[in-house]
């Protein structure tokens, strides 16, 4: 899953639909720890879509 | 390391921080409230529709500082644009602006001694023998260690206070309603009505709303829960046929799955989004949050008192925030499940029904035969019955 920064707006709701816990929200911007297993969640819920699946 | 030691603090500053800490502080003990933001209130993540149950709760009068339109009623549109009015009751209310209502909530707890640290992000729980004793948080670079009988963990759908105290707040992301919302400058709505839009093409399994702040100025909104296109993209196609113009946007993700199981631990309660104390029907949170925290406040304080932070006596936190707004809760968990089934032809039958109909003289006959010529709905009220 990849960030893309410019679009988040830092609302949280990816964090609360991430099983593995690998999303962590600050202030003023979105991490993502080791561990996204590509389930998808994150992606399905963002408003603004920030978040997109990772090409291989 | 600065070490700090307070009775109680809550992590986060919205609406269920403010409320637990305010009805703690006023059960006079040390409360400590930490908001990770620099402002209280910014940014709203809300439509920002109120009850007036919800300032009874509060023991507050509503200020004219925030109320920016009183509101008699709601319009419902049907997808093929049939439109049922809604009168008194739960759809009358306010609409205010979150920005400084949520910053009135915190004066009020800081009056009443919270003490308040913002741009302070909590980073962990301190956990000992399994029992909740504090947090590590962040100000500015420098770390500090606050030492605490109870935490009431008030931080939001992106909760991880609840995770770290072994309460699990993972959401199922068909639960999470994803929400994008204007605030509109120009528009042409009655100021005394909600609006409410239903339909795929509009806001698949989920919904846009007109909330009136007078003057022309209303936030428009959808909240959906599909992933064919996101909530900005649904929000931009509607908005795109009006001449209107924003001046602010605002996302966020409502969750409609109903109240988490256990809302304790040893030293530890959540409140709000966190716990999922939102009606799942209207994705409405105010209400039930401030009745949830301000619940929290008094048991977290009376717990101080009798010296006992023990999941036992907290457990009386959901003990009586179950007993306020549980079943209703509940209901409206039963009513999003049969709701979600129905398709746009089953939502035009409905309000086609109800347009047709004398409500006051409906009959079971009549509810029947209307039953009968739609098979799906029949189904979902069966599953129901």
């Amino acid at each position: 899953m990849d960030i893309l920064s410019e679009n988040c707006g830092f609302c949280g709701c990816c964090v609360s639909v991430c099983p593995e816990n690998v999303l962590e929200l600050e202030e003023n911007g979105l991490n993502a720890l080791d561990g996204c297993t590509e389930c998808g969640n994150c992606v399905m819920v963002c408003p603004l879509g920030a978040l997109i699946p990772e090409v291989e | 390391m600065r070490t700090l030691k307070y009775d109680i603090v809550v992590v986060g500053g919205r609406l269920g921080g403010s409320t637990a800490s305010l009805f703690a502080s006023k059960s006079d003990v040390d409360v400590l409230m930490i908001e990770k933001r620099q402002e209280i209130g910014s940014p709203v993540q809300c439509a920002e529709g109120v009850t007036y149950g919800t300032f009874e709760t509060l023991e507050m009068k509503p200020s004219e500082r925030y109320v920016r339109s009183r509101i008699k009623g709601a319009h419902i549109y049907s997808p093929d644009r049939r439109r049922i009015t809604y009168e008194g009751g739960i759809a009358e209310g306010l609409v205010i602006d979150r920005k400084i209502f949520d910053k009135d909530l915190a004066i009020e707890s800081a009056r009443a001694g919270t003490d308040i640290m913002i741009k302070t992000n909590v980073k962990d729980l301190i956990i000992e023998n399994h029992k909740v004793c504090g947090v590590v948080a962040k100000h500015l670079g420098k770390t500090i260690e606050i030492r605490s009988d109870v935490v009431i963990g008030a931080d939001g759908v992106e909760s991880n206070m609840a995770r770290q105290a072994g309460i699990e707040t993972y959401k199922n992301p068909k639960k999470i309603c994803s929400c994008a919302q204007y605030e509109l400058v120009g528009i042409d709505v009655d100021p005394e009505y909600l609006e409410f839009y239903f339909g795929e093409k509009i806001a698949p399994q989920g919904y846009l709303w007109i909330f009136p702040k007078g003057d022309g100025v209303a936030n428009v909104g959808v909240g959906i829960r599909s992933s064919i296109h996101t909530a900005i993209t649904y929000l931009n196609r509607y908005v795109s046929k009006l001449d209107a113009t924003p001046v602010e946007l605002n996302i966020g993700g409502v969750p409609v799955s109903g109240p988490i199981k256990q809302t304790y631990t040893d030293g530890f309660l959540v409140v709000g989004d966190a716990a999922g104390q939102v009606d799942p029907i209207t994705g409405g949170g105010i209400h039930t949050t401030i009745s949830c925290a301000r619940i929290a406040g008094e048991v977290a304080a009376e717990s101080v008192k009798r010296e006992d932070n023990s999941s036992e006596f907290l457990r009386d936190y959901q003990d009586k925030w179950r007993k306020e707004i549980g079943e209703n809760l509940d209901k409206s968990v039963m009513y999003r499940n049969m709701a979600d089934k129905l398709n746009d032809d089953d939502m035009n039958a409905l309000a086609e029904f109800i347009e047709t109909q004398d409500l006051e003289a409906i009959s079971k006959i009549s509810v029947l035969k209307f039953v009968g010529k739609h098979p799906n709905l029949m189904k979902v009220l069966t599953e129901l019955l």
